[in-house]
C-alpha cells in the first residue's frame, strides 16, 4: 500500500480516536460526583467508537460525499471518516441550534444531506434506509454506493435480513458493513448468534461476505475496495464483517462488569498497534506523529468550541419541523 | 343503436356465467364510446366494459345479477 | 381499455363516475405521468394490481421498474422506501392491510416519521405508505381494522382517509405532492369492488384531469341543524344514509366528513358544534384512546358549554374484531347504531 494512502489512514483514525477522547471527557466532565446520565452539557446516552476506527477509516477511504453511509447508534467514526462538518455535528452533539439537527437529534441521530450521512438509534434498523438509498442511486444510473452499518448483534434482526435478501434480488449498490465488536451490550456473540462469523450468512443471500480479523485498517481497506468496485460496477451487495474492538463501554457509564475481556483491551487497541507498525516501515516518524496529532488536537478543540459558543434552542420552537412546509 | 355484450372472460367455458358487478353509467345517460360503463366479474377477474358506441344508454340488467357471457347487458341509443 | 389510459375520449361526460379504488388509481397514474420520480412498491402491486385494486393498470402503463412488487419484507420495502424518499424520489408504498403494521412499525414511526423533525428539517421525506383497513366481510380480528387513530397518535406523519371516489383521487394528488410521509388509508370496504358488498357511494362522480383535495381540511358533506355527525371512510357513507332515512322524520342531521385526521381540522368541527350543540362522533377504529376521544376533547378544551347534550360516540369497543358474521357486526359502526346515538342525542 502506497505511504500516502497509509498514512491517510492514520491521519484518520488519529482524528476519530481524539474526537472520541475529546467527547468522553466533555461528557463525564459535569456528570460528577455521581453518574447523571441527564445531566451536563452533552445529556444523554453516549456511545463512543474508540477501537473501531480501522472500520471507518478502512471502508470511507473508497467513498466520496455522494456516496451515503448508514451508521448506528455509535456513529461518530463513521460520520468522521465520511466527512461529516465537524463543527455541525459536534453542535448536534451538544444540542445547539446549530447542530446538524438543530439540536433535535442529538449524537445518535446525526443527519447531513451533503453527504448523505444518517444514523439509526433501533438496531438494525438503518440497514432499509440504506437499501432505499442505493435503489434511488441505481434507478438515476449512477455508479454511488450505500454503506449501511450495523453491529454483531443486529445480524439477528429481522430487519438485518429482510434487507440483505432485498438487496441482492434487486442487486442494488450495497455494502453492508459488520461491526463485531464481540459485545451486544453485555451479551457476547457466543450468546447470540448461531454461527461464528456473520460473513458466512452472505452465502444464504446468495453475496460475497469476507471477514476481517484482526482489526487491521489495511485489511479493511483492502476488503472494502472489492465491494464497493463491486457495488460501482453494478454487480449488487458485499458484506464485510469485521472483528473489531470496543474499546470502552457499550455506553458511556456502563461498568463493563460482565465483560470478561477486559484485562486483555489495552493491548487489541488498534491505533498503537498501527502507529508502531508504521513506524518500523519508515512510513511514520516523531515528527510526522506529532504534527498528525497536533492537527487532530487543534481541529477537534475547534470543533468543541464551535459547538459550546452555539447557543440553546428556544423552547419556543419545540414544535418546529414536524413537517417540511410547502 | 349497439348491444353491449357482457365479455367473454373465460375462453375455455364459453356459457360460463358473471356478475354485473357495478354500472358506472344510469339508465338514459349519454356516454362517449370508450367511456367506462360497467364493471363485471367471472370466477373472480374483474373485467371493465367500455362503451363500444356514443349515444344513450339503456341498462337491461341490474347490478348483482348474473349474465352468461355474451349475452347484452345493455343497449346504446 | 381500462381508465388508467390517458383520458383522450372527446365526449367525456362531466359527470363520468368511477369507483374509489379506480379513483386511486387514476390519482397515482397522473402523478407517475407528471414525475418520474413518483414510483409504486409493494407486495401484489404489479401485476396483480393490488389485492383491493389500488394499483390495477398501472404496471401494464409504466413497466417494472416504476411498479415494483417486493418480497413478503415490509421492514425491508417500506424502509427502502424511505431511504429512496431521502434521496428526492416519491414512492408510494402499500402496506398491505393495515393490520400488518406491527412487523415494521419502527420503519414507519421511528424513521419515515421522525428523519425530518431529527434532521432540524434538513432532510426530507415525501413519502406516501398506502394501506388497507375496515372489516364487514369477516376477514377476522387481524385483517379488519381501521388503527387510524393509532398513527394519528404518532407525531411526523400526516394521515388521510378518503371515504369517496373523488376525494379518493384528490387525497392521493395532494399526498404525492406533499414533501411529507402521508399515511393514506382506504376502507376496502368503500373501494367498490366487485367481490365484496359495496354501499352505492362507493361509485361516484370524479373530476377528469387535475383534482387536489387540500390535506387538513374536512367537509360538510350534508348541511344541517340538529345534530353533527363528525365521521370518515366507510361510516360516512352510514352517517348519510342514516341521515336521509331521518330527515323526513323532522331530524336534520349535519356530515362533517373528517377526511384528513393530521392535520385535523378542528375549526369545522368547532364550527358546526357550535351550530347544533349535539355531536356524535362514529368511528370504525377502536373506542379507547383514539379518535372519538380526541374530537370531543378539542371540543371539550374549547367550550364544553357547546354542548347541549353529553357526546356520544359510535365505535369499535375494546375488543378484538370477531369472525362470525352476527359477532362482527355487534361491534361495528352500523346504520342501526348510528340510528339510535342520533335519536337519543335528539331525545327522541
Amino acid at each position: 500500500m502506497e505511504p500516502d494512502v497509509r498514512l491517510g489512514l492514520y491521519r484518520m483514525m488519529v482524528l476519530i480516536r481524539t474526537y472520541e477522547e475529546t467527547i468522553l471527557r466533555e461528557y463525564h466532565a459535569d456528570k460528577k460526583p455521581v453518574f447523571d446520565i441527564g445531566a451536563g452539557l452533552i445529556p444523554g446516552e453516549m456511545h463512543l467508537s474508540a477501537g473501531q476506527e480501522p472500520v471507518a477509516a478502512g471502508v470511507c477511504a473508497h467513498l466520496t460525499a455522494d456516496d451515503a453511509v448508514t451508521a448506528t447508534h455509535r456513529p461518530h467514526h463513521f460520520a468522521i471518516a465520511h466527512g461529516v462538518d465537524l463543527d455541525r455535528m459536534t453542535a448536534e452533539i451538544f444540542g445547539r441550534v446549530d447542530g446538524l439537527g438543530r439540536g433535535r437529534g442529538g449524537h445518535m441521530h446525526l443527519f447531513d444531506p451533503a453527504t448523505h450521512f444518517s444514523c439509526s438509534g433501533i438496531i438494525a434498523e438503518g440497514y432499509p434506509p440504506a437499501v432505499g438509498q442505493a435503489l434511488a442511486f441505481q434507478r438515476r444510473g449512477t455508479d454511488r454506493v450505500a454503506v449501511a452499518v450495523t453491529g454483531e448483534g443486529a445480524a439477528n434482526q429481522g430487519a438485518f435480513h429482510e434487507a440483505l435478501n432485498l438487496a441482492a434480488l434487486w442487486k442494488l449498490p450495497v455494502v453492508f458493513v459488520v461491526e463485531d465488536n464481540d459485545w451486544g451490550i453485555s451479551v457476547p456473540r457466543s450468546a447470540s448468534t448461531c454461527v461464528t462469523s456473520n460473513a458466512e450468512r452472505a452465502a444464504g443471500y446468495g453475496i460475497p461476505g469476507e471477514r476481517v480479523e484482526d482489526n487491521s485498517v489495511e485489511a479493511v481497506h483492502e476488503v472494502a475496495a472489492a465491494a464497493v468496485a463491486r457495488a460501482r460496477a453494478g454487480e449488487g451487495p458485499s458484506l464485510i464483517e469485521v472483528h473489531t474492538l470496543r474499546l470502552w463501554g457499550h455506553f458511556e457509564g456502563d461498568a463493563q462488569g460482565y465483560r470478561s475481556d477486559l484485562e486483555g483491551v489495552p493491548g487489541r487497541d488498534p491505533l498503537p498497534t498501527y502507529e508502531k507498525r508504521l513506524r518500523a516501515d519508515g512510513v511514520l516518524d516523531d515528527t510526522a506523529a506529532n504534527s498528525i496529532a497536533a492537527q487532530a488536537h487543534d481541529r477537534v478543540q475547534a470543533a468543541v468550541e464551535f459547538a459550546k459558543r452555539s447557543p440553546e434552542p428556544d423552547p419556543a420552537t419545540a414544535l418546529d419541523h414536524v413537517f417540511a412546509q410547502a | 343503436m349497439t348491444d353491449v355484450a357482457f365479455p367473454r372472460v373465460s375462453e375455455n367455458d364459453p356459457d360460463a356465467e358473471g356478475v354485473l358487478a357495478t354500472w358506472f353509467a344510469g339508465d338514459g345517460d349519454r356516454v362517449g364510446e370508450g367511456d367506462l360503463i360497467a364493471e363485471v366479474a367471472v370466477d373472480k377477474v374483474d373485467v371493465e366494459v367500455p362503451a363500444p358506441a356514443a349515444g344513450v344508454l339503456r341498462l337491461l340488467v341490474q347490478e348483482g345479477e348474473v349474465v352468461k357471457q355474451g349475452e347484452p347487458i345493455a343497449r346504446i341509443e | 381499455m381500462t381508465l388508467t389510459d390517458a383520458s383522450a375520449s372527446s365526449a367525456t361526460p362531466t359527470t363520468r363516475k368511477l369507483t374509489t379504488a379506480k379513483a386511486m388509481v387514476e390519482a397515482i397514474a397522473q402523478e407517475m405521468e407528471r414525475d418520474d420520480d413518483v414510483f409504486v412498491l409493494g407486495e401484489d402491486v404489479g401485476a396483480y394490481g393490488g389485492i383491493f385494486s389500488s394499483t390495477t393498470g398501472l404496471l401494464d402503463r409504466f413497466g417494472p421498474k416504476r411498479v415494483i412488487d417486493t418480497p413478503i419484507s415490509e421492514t425491508a420495502f417500506i424502509g427502502a422506501a424511505v431511504g429512496a424518499a431521502v434521496e428526492g424520489l416519491r414512492p408510494i408504498v402499500e402496506l398491505m392491510f393495515v393490520d400488518f403494521f406491527g412487523v415494521c412499525m419502527d420503519q414507519i414511526y421511528n424513521h419515515m416519521a421522525k428523519i425530518h423533525f431529527e434532521s432540524g428539517g434538513n432532510v426530507k421525506v415525501p413519502l406516501v405508505l398506502t394501506t388497507a383497513v375496515g372489516g364487514g366481510y369477516s376477514d377476522g380480528a387481524q385483517h379488519s381494522q381501521c388503527l387510524w387513530g393509532t398513527f394519528a397518535h404518532l407525531p411526523g406523519m400526516k394521515v388521510v382517509v378518503p371515504s369517496n371516489p373523488a376525494d379518493a383521487k384528490g387525497l392521493m394528488t395532494a399526498a404525492v405532492r406533499d414533501d411529507n410521509p402521508v399515511v393514506y388509508l382506504f376502507h376496502k370496504g368503500v373501494m367498490g369492488l366487485p367481490w365484496m358488498a359495496k354501499n352505492r357511494r362507493s361509485v361516484g362522480p370524479v373530476p377528469e384531469g387535475e383534482h387536489v383535495v387540500p390535506i387538513g381540511k374536512a367537509n360538510v358533506v350534508r348541511p344541517g341543524s340538529d345534530v353533527t355527525v363528525v365521521t370518515l371512510s366507510l361510516s360516512v357513507h352510514h352517517a348519510l344514509d342514516v341521515a336521509e332515512e331521518l330527515a323526513p322524520q323532522g331530524v336534520d342531521c349535519e356530515v362533517v366528513d373528517l377526511r384528513s385526521l393530521v392535520p385535523l381540522d378542528t375549526d369545522t368541527i368547532l364550527e358546526s358544534v357550535g351550530r347544533t350543540g349535539r355531536l356524535l362522533v362514529v368511528d370504525e377504529d377502536y373506542l379507547s384512546f383514539g379518535l372519538s376521544g380526541e374530537i370531543i376533547a378539542r371540543v371539550a378544551e374549547r367550550d364544553p358549554g357547546l354542548l347541549r347534550a353529553p357526546a356520544a360516540r359510535v365505535a369499535v369497543p375494546d375488543v378484538p374484531i370477531p369472525y362470525a358474521r352476527p359477532l362482527e357486526y355487534a361491534v361495528l359502526p352500523t346504520p342501526d347504531r348510528i340510528r339510535r346515538a342520533v335519536l337519543d342525542l335528539v331525545g327522541a
